[in-house]
């Protein structure tokens, strides 16, 4: 820092003004030589493009803003985008809406790198042995046409991400006309299990969970700061729960065998053997039980065994947190427990669902801080969500060659079904292959035809989030901009033009899929509480909010505290020779890995790691320390299905009998962003399912690993472990059983 | 000190010569405060001595291009100037919204020209000729508010203080060098930076000139009338 002063104090020195200020012309002429021209000034060279013509509110340099929906997950986040010259330049939270209230989540920004990805898809491609040849539209829908031609509806099958609103009423209509009932919703990370035990528990597969409410919270693995659900919503309620309700700061506990985002903000992080949830929660039932909260007749049976010293012995967390833990619970109301997706990946994941949210029951969150949640009176529209169960039964019809034509969209079952299901030999299988897709990812790779979509910033559509945050609401997605592209086309206006190849009547009054939802949403607009309002009235509003918010109706809870069927089974035993359980953790940016393409995410440090741009092998220090692994070393990770090599980092947020894998990277495909970064551990996980509902228990492969002898420098952004104190890692300064929960009560 | 000075504009016209030789020769030459930019080729060769030129008294019916202008306001086409950051080059609308009445000159080549492009609807790919560095944000609607709006000066005027007189040209030529130095010239002389209250000067902002906050000695009011912090133009 140099002022006048120091400028003073420097002339009675030895390097004088003059030398000084000589110093100073050097570099005065270095910026005025990069100022002046030489550089960056393109005066007579760059092109200033105006418009031929110009609407009245566009001015250059001045930004437009629209409303839109984010696409990045399910959550249904409403966005606010930036436009300035026709280009859309940045996203945010839309501040109107009961969702995200005008906040928005780091995957959710990244969605102008969907849009603007130098890789995607801009010819419809035709399979031409290992190359795909260019094609028209026209040639494109005649083939599908041909395809389809004397194929009848059993042999078609549509594959799909979750979808929702008026995009999902097409998709049904075509599948209709195709005489076809096979619509496979699948998502690779979905909390499906959860929604089988919720509508058991509490009547509704979603209820609204009111976190901002409660003054504990007991998260089972619920990942709701991260990627559970509804994260941006959740993270707004964990603020107003830790401001607290009457002025009780509200206290978080996680248990989980591997921490996540969630877990690191807790007060208290329990680690529990990877398996054991339900049972701890029943242990936690059996000690309410036992410090006076009365438990009906066959909740106290179902938990009569679950005595503190089993509890503890099974799930490794000690009699005296776990006393704590259930004096907490009794002294603090209401609570609220939450299932997440670690609890329920396993054979019983669902009874291990069932046994938490009986907790609920007994604690009395019920009503309290688990509400029924309002829905959209439009049965059509309401989402079809994805899950795991649903590929597995499309997996074994491929296998046994039932499909001639198979429709994918919004979906990578390739890169995310678990390697032991051999899905890519099996979609070998299918006759003709049709892939609606933004990229080339693996699973567009492997078809026939691949039709390039427009961007979610240029397409028009409705969304219905599966979480409600407060009323019932319908999101409208409109584009941002003009296409990038001149040859992609909306999903919505394909599925329209396939549907008219079959019923042409029917739909010929909507010239494509604009018309379609203009014309869809003007006939209920009464239903939409615009009754009154003129068509061209309603139609701008509801353009310029992006949300329709409805009255809706709230569907009254009516679960049962019932612990009929509830059956734990005991801890699982080790497996001699797969050691390790593997956790195939799902992370906040990278999700199912579908939106790995985007630099931004890759670049991200995760939050618990800061590894950027590579996968890695969480495993606890001390178990590290046991089989001589230091950081860096690249492990050879194996289950009974395939082995994958990444790098160890020493994690002390972790079960020591567990290892963990991120998600989400080991592309082979998807473009220069995502293809060879990292590996990809859905390659190696067995085929176990969970025993009630069919759905993948992600969490139920056992492996083992060994050191290739090679180590290599992990590029993450934290210091050197033992640095300064604030470069140290999260957990190392104080381990967990120190920290004493009671001054926390 | 002048000993000083020329040897500092020495080794500037060492640099800059040898940072031309280094690049591509067709790089424009230094420019200083009087410097005239280069001479740009334009898809259209569009005369603004025509359109905003001073009227020829001895020609009332304005039939003699060569002779006299028509004093059309500058912001007339460069109408985002007064919004905007930027001034903008006027949509191919609007040259045309006055041109289809103007059938006198319908079939003059530059006119038949315009007309092609209007009819294929393709935007004219002018060339920039007042670029500024990307570090560099330099806002027209501050300028104009200023000069035009609240002291009432003519635009040509406003205009002319950057863009030289532009209503003597046909297509248009830098002829200031728009350097940080330049705008200093201006900024020290009619603008003593206030900013009481505000962002404390940075100190780079003195050594280029741009001067130190002073209360106004006489009501002790704090007027900031021009940059008093870097990021005011590098943001
Ligand atoms: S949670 Fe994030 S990614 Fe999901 S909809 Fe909201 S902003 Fe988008």
């Amino acid at each position: 820092m140099i002022d006048s002063s120091s400028i003073k104090q420097l002339a009675g020195h030895p390097f004088d003004r003059r030398d000084f200020l000589k110093v100073l012309g050097w570099s005065g002429a270095a910026v005025a030589l990069s100022g002046c021209g030489n550089t960056s000034i393109e005066n007579g060279k760059e092109t200033v493009v105006s418009y031929v013509e110009a609407a009245d509110y566009v001015i250059p340099g001045v930004a437009v803003y629209y409303n839109s929906t984010c696409a990045q997950c399910d959550a249904g986040c409403n966005i606010n985008g930036r436009v300035r010259e026709g280009r859309v330049l940045k996203l945010e939270g839309n501040a109107a809406s009961a969702i995200n209230r005008g906040k928005m989540c780091g995957l959710g920004q990244a969605g102008v790198q969907h849009h603007y990805n130098p890789d995607r898809v801009r010819e419809p491609l035709l399979r031409k042995g290992d190359k795909g040849e260019t094609i028209s539209w026209d040639k494109a829908y005649a083939l599908i046409a041909e395809k389809l031609n004397g194929v009848s509806g059993e042999q078609v099958a549509f594959l799909s991400g979750a979808v929702s609103g008026h995009l999902k009423v097409l998709l049904g209509n075509y599948l209709e006309s195709l005489g076809s009932k096979n619509l496979y919703v699948y998502e690779a990370v979905a909390p499906a299990v959860q929604r089988a035990a919720n509508k058991k528990a509490y009547g509704t597969e979603m209820p609204r969970f009111n976190i901002n409410k409660a003054k504990v919270v007991l998260s089972f693995g619920a990942d709701f700061l991260g990627s559970w659900v509804s994260p941006v919503h959740f993270s707004q309620q964990y603020a107003q729960f830790r401001k607290g309700v009457d002025g009780q700061r509200g206290v978080l506990v996680q248990v989980e065998s591997k921490m996540t985002l969630t877990g690191a903000n807790a007060d208290r992080w329990l680690v529990v053997r990877p398996g054991t949830e339900g049972i701890l929660a029943l242990g936690i039932i059996n000690a309410l039980g036992a410090s006076g909260v009365t438990l009906s007749g066959d909740v106290a049976a179902a938990v009569q065994g679950y005595d503190k010293a089993r509890v503890s012995n099974d799930t490794g967390v000690s009699v005296e947190h776990l006393d704590k833990l259930v004096a907490l619970l009794k002294e603090r109301t209401p609570s609220l427990v939450l299932a997440g997706s670690a609890a329920e990946g396993y054979a019983h994941g669902s009874q291990n669902a069932a046994a938490i949210n009986l907790l609920n029951q007994v604690l009395g969150n019920v009503g309290k801080t688990i509400e029924a949640s309002a829905s959209v009176p439009f049965p059509q529209m309401i989402p079809a969500k994805g899950n795991t169960a649903a590929l597995k039964t499309l997996n074994d019809d491929l296998a046994a060659g039932k499909y001639k034509v198979l429709f994918t969209y919004a979906t990578n079952p390739v890169f995310t079904a678990p390697g032991s299901m051999k899905f890519k030999a099996n979609l070998a299988k299918a006759g003709f292959k049709v892939a609606f897709a933004h990229y080339l990812d693996e699973t567009a790779l492997e078809a026939d035809l691949v039709l390039p979509l427009d961007s979610a910033l240029e397409d028009w559509g409705t969304q219905v989030p599966e979480y409600m945050a407060e009323g019932a609401q319908i999101n409208i997605q409109q584009p941002l901009m003009e296409k990038l592209h001149a040859n992609t086309q909306g999903m919505g206006d394909i599925l329209l033009t396939l549907v008219k190849q079959r019923e042409a009547d029917k739909y010929k009054d909507f010239a494509d899929y604009y018309g379609y939802l203009r014309g869809s949403l003007l006939t209920i607009k009464g239903a939409l509480g615009s009754g009154g309002t003129d068509d061209d009235t309603f139609w701008d509003e509801t353009l310029t909010s992006g949300i329709i918010k409805l009255a809706g109706s709230a569907e009254q809870l009516s679960g049962n505290a019932s612990a009929a069927g509830l059956q734990l089974p005991a801890a699982a035993a080790a497996d001699a020779q797969y050691s390790f359980h593997l956790i195939p953790s799902v992370t906040a940016y990278l999700r199912d890995g579908r939106h790995t393409n985007q630099p931004w995410l890759q670049e991200s440090p995760d939050p618990l790691t800061t590894i950027v741009w590579d996968s890695w092998v969480e495993i606890h220090p001390k178990k590290a320390a046991e089989l001589g692994i230091v950081e860096g070393d690249v492990l050879e990770v194996s289950s009974r299905t395939g082995s994958i090599r990444a790098q160890a980092y020493l994690f002390p947020g972790i079960h020591p009998d567990a290892i963990s894998i991120p998600l989400g990277r080991g592309h082979e495909a998807l473009g220069r962003y995502a293809k060879g970064y990292g590996v990809n551990p859905f390659q190696i996980l067995d085929a176990v399912f969970d025993q009630e509902t069919g759905e993948l228990a992600l969490h139920e492969t056992r492996v083992k690993i060994s050191k290739v002898g090679q180590r290599i420098i992990v590029v993450k952004d934290e210091g050197a472990a033992g640095g300064k104190p604030e470069q140290r890692r999260i957990a190392l300064s104080k381990s967990t059983d120190q920290v004493k929960l009671s001054e926390e009560v | 000190m002048h000993r000083f000075l020329r040897l500092s504009f020495m080794l500037m016209g060492l640099l800059v010569a040898s940072g031309s030789y280094a690049a591509d020769t067709q790089k424009p030459t230094l420019t200083t405060e009087d410097d005239l930019g280069p001479q740009v080729t334009q898809p259209i060769e569009f005369p603004h001595y025509r359109h905003a030129g001073l009227k020829n008294p001895d020609d009332p019916t304005n039939s003699d291009p060569s002779k006299g202008g028509m004093e059309i306001d500058c912001q007339y086409c460069h109408t985002y100037a007064r919004r905007s950051a930027v001034a903008g080059i006027p949509p191919l609308q609007k040259c045309i919204g006055c041109h289809q009445n103007i059938e006198s000159v319908r079939n003059k080549p530059r006119i038949v020209e315009l007309f092609k492009y209007w009819d294929a609807k393709k935007a004219i790919p002018w060339k920039k000729v007042h670029d500024l560095p990307d570090f560099v944000r330099f806002n027209h609607e501050r300028h104009i508010k200023r000069f035009v709006e609240q002291q009432n000066r003519p635009t040509q005027e406003a205009c002319g203080y950057c863009h030289g007189d532009v209503k003597s040209m046909t297509v248009a030529r830098r002829s200031k060098s728009l350097a940080m130095g330049w705008c200093a010239s201006c900024h020290e002389k009619n603008h003593p930076v206030t900013a009481e209250g505000g962002t404390p000067i940075g100190n780079q902002a003195y050594w280029y000139k741009f001067q130190k906050p002073v209360v106004a000695s006489s009501d002790g009011v704090v007027k900031a009338q021009g940059p008093n912090d870097c990021w005011h133009c590098h943001k």
